[in-house]
């Protein structure tokens, strides 16, 4: 595990609007990669992780992108890099 | 164009407002159907220009953009293109957006503004906007967007004529557009999106926005968990205590005509068909309907106001942990109305195997079409009374627990599947959580009309088809006198022989008798023992006047009754469940599979109910 994990969207404290920095495309499937660009969650968004699972598990997360609210599972939270916003 | 009805369809991104924007449209006039060749739900309905010309409308599967990522998605992409063989290409597109989420819906409408059909964009649920402080200019967006833009709220049935004014407009004075070619890539598509949702914003000034306080509450790790499994509970109850006022009104109707019948009529052939086979089979079933539309009443109440996605984020943990994800919940919570909506709705699922595992288990929960059962037999053998003096009924707390049974047998499934048979990748789970609403009455209205139709198409086809064949089993030949009709005809040898099978799990021969009739739908096991009854009563009016329940009561010991309600949780009695799983799995491997281990369970799970209850000294 090379990467800083403090850095990835499935760390990020809730509540803390930040900005993506890096989505590692790679991590996930196409179909995947394409629906959160339909979301869109692109590089240079800012985005507010909001709610974080349940007593079950830290799966999923629920953060808002703009004015829509999207629900992600925490490995493709896990791929993005995010940066604190200006 | 003379002569054809121009055909109009809604197509927009999920939660833009579609459906009721064509509710509004269309009012009552609706149908439903299938697809050719797929399962995705046609809905279609009928509405008219100012002038009277009638139009068709067609509203079209929510969807994100062309590229589909489920099978629903597919099917919009492929009526717009018109490449869904036999379906007509639509004549003009109505494309909604939800006006405060326009950054993202632009998106998808600026590919179908490329497809140069005549088109109209309705920028819906202006009032949400207005709510979340956003002021926009459609003018300014029609001029960016080359296309006429009309302001509406469905709800209010505001700017519909306008609408249609526009949808007619354009299809009169449509020029083959220059098609513009949508933005090769996803980020330039975004940015002209971006760009012209920009321009056509006036005002946005940010709201304390209650709905992120609702939920705080809502979505909290412990608490949302405990108001889930409340709701669920009062759902539940209240589908027992506040339907019975209705079944008991119905029951008494049927009743009534039953008794006119055989005072007016010879008794004859007719006579004894008609008030032994169809009044008392098909009666015995429609006295379900209340609570079939209470528990759907809830569930819509549910998806309209936007909880249902909550739930479905709650639930997520649980169901990836045996191999499932949050996206699974709705079908499955849909499949406690019925199987078969249910399995049609995990399309939505984009995961093959996560589909087909949530396909697999849907027939375990509760569906409606036990209620009649279940209610039966608790009426039957449990006692009416609260637990402990709380307000929680006993009877209701069983059925709560025969509902619980099934969900928990359902995981426990899903994860011995996707560890076997449905093994492959973590299933992903990706999904817009909509804004909460108030509940539309009219969307609820319109709905639970076509539910309760359903219904009594089915109650008036194959249980009125086979509760007729029964009794004609059951009536011939007739038996000597002194011998029991039932137990000498042909349906009660039948039994007979069934009967050495299911014995050793407690089951006596009138439960062996309702089983056969049962794989039709598992509400007829209820009418087939009615109709039995009513031949066994035959002239003996006391007999008549009893209560199937009443006569159940006397006749079992309360092992074989729990041993009945176990079989109930997991048989999977119901044509149309596996005709459904066969069209949604293109074969017949699923749907046998699926029969074999429900079989299976069954046989298991009323066998273990019956040796546990005899051992407590019940039997």
């Amino acid at each position: 595990m090379t990467v800083l994990l403090e850095n990835v969207l499935d760390r990020a404290p809730l509540g803390v609007m930040v900005r993506i920095a890096r989505i590692d495309w790679d991590a996930m499937s196409e179909d995947e990669g394409r629906r959160l660009r339909e979301f869109g969650l692109m590089e240079g968004c800012e985005v507010t992780p909001l709610h974080r699972g349940s007593i079950f598990s830290r799966d999923p997360l629920a953060l808002t992108v703009g004015r829509m609210k999207v629900i992600i599972r925490a490995r493709q939270a896990a791929a993005i890099t995010v940066e604190p916003a200006a | 164009m003379t002569g054809a009805i121009p055909s109009i369809a809604l197509v927009g991104n999920p939660n833009a407002g579609k459906s009721s924007l064509f509710n509004a449209l269309t009012g009552a006039r609706q149908k439903i159907a299938n697809y050719p060749g797929v399962t995705v739900e046609r809905k279609t309905g009928h509405a008219s220009f100012a002038d009277g010309r009638p139009i068709s409308l067609i509203d079209l599967p929510g969807t994100y953009s062309m590229t589909p990522a489920s099978l629903d998605e597919a099917v919009t992409r492929d009526v717009v293109l018109g490449k869904l063989d036999g379906e007509k290409r639509p004549d003009a597109l109505i494309v909604v957006l939800d006006a405060a989420n326009l950054d993202n819906h632009l998106c998808f409408a600026l590919e179908l503004l490329a497809l140069g059909l005549p088109t109209v964009v309705a920028l819906n649920m202006l009032d949400l906007a207005a709510r979340d402080g956003l002021t926009l200019d459609a003018e300014r967006l029609s001029k960016e967007l080359g296309v006429p833009v009309v302001p509406t709220v469905a709800v209010r049935k505001r700017g519909l004529s306008e609408l249609l004014v526009a949808v007619d407009g354009a299809i009169e004075s449509h020029q083959p557009r220059a098609t513009v070619a949508a933005p090769a890539n996803d980020a330039s598509l975004r940015q002209r999106a971006h760009a012209i949702a920009n321009a056509a914003t006036v005002d946005e000034t940010p709201v304390r926005r209650w709905t992120q306080r609702v939920d705080n509450v809502v979505l909290h790790p412990v608490g949302g968990l405990i108001i889930l499994v409340a709701l669920m509970f009062v759902m539940f109850q209240a589908v027992f205590s506040w339907a019975t006022p209705f079944a008991d009104a119905l029951e008494g109707a049927i009743g009534v005509i039953q008794t006119w019948v055989v005072g007016t009529f010879p008794d004859n052939f007719l006579r004894g068909l008609v008030v032994e086979g169809l009044l008392a089979g098909v009666g015995a079933v429609v006295v379900f309907l209340p609570p079939i539309l209470f528990l759907f009443f809830f569930i819509l109440l549910l998806e309209a106001s936007g909880y249902m996605t909550r739930a479905a984020f709650l639930m997520d943990g649980l169901m990836g942990k045996v191999g499932l994800s949050g996206r699974g919940f709705i079908p499955l919570l849909s499949s406690f109305a019925c199987a078969v909506p249910g399995i049609m709705a995990t399309r939505s699922i984009p995961d093959e195997k996560d589909r087909l595992t949530t396909i697999l288990i849907a027939p375990l929960m509760t569906c409606s079409a036990r209620l009649p059962v279940y209610t039966l037999i608790i009426g039957a053998f449990i006692p009416a009374t609260n637990v402990g003096g709380s307000p929680v009924g006993l009877q209701g707390l069983v059925l709560f627990g025969l509902f619980i049974s099934g969900i928990v047998g359902a995981l426990l499934v899903a994860l011995v599947l996707r560890r076997s048979v449905t093994k492959g990748n973590a299933a992903g789970f990706m999904m817009e959580m909509p804004r909460y609403q108030w509940p539309r009455w009219n969307d609820i209205v319109i709905a639970l009309w076509q539910r309760a139709w359903i219904f009594l198409r089915r109650a008036g086809t194959i249980i009125a088809a086979t509760t007729v064949i029964l009794w004609l089993l059951l009536t011939f030949p007739q038996a000597p006198a002194g011998q029991s009709q039932v137990e000498y005809s042909v349906g009660g040898r039948i039994a007979s022989g069934l009967e050495v099978v299911v014995a050793p799990i407690g089951f006596n021969h009138d439960i062996a008798l309702a089983l056969i009739p049962a794989m039709a739908a598992r509400e007829v096991a209820v009418s087939a023992m009615a109709t039995a009854n009513a031949i066994d009563a035959g002239d003996d009016e006391d007999a008549m006047a009893e209560a199937l329940g009443d006569r159940i009561a006397g006749r079992w010991s309360i092992a074989t009754a729990l041993a009945f309600l176990a079989w109930f949780v997991f048989a999977p009695q119901c044509i149309s469940t596996i005709a459904i799983t066969r069209r949604e799995t293109n074969g017949w491997k699923w749907p046998l599979f699926m029969v074999g281990y429900l079989f299976a369970l069954a046989y298991a799970a009323a066998g273990i109910t019956y040796w546990t209850a005899v051992a407590f000294g019940l039997g």
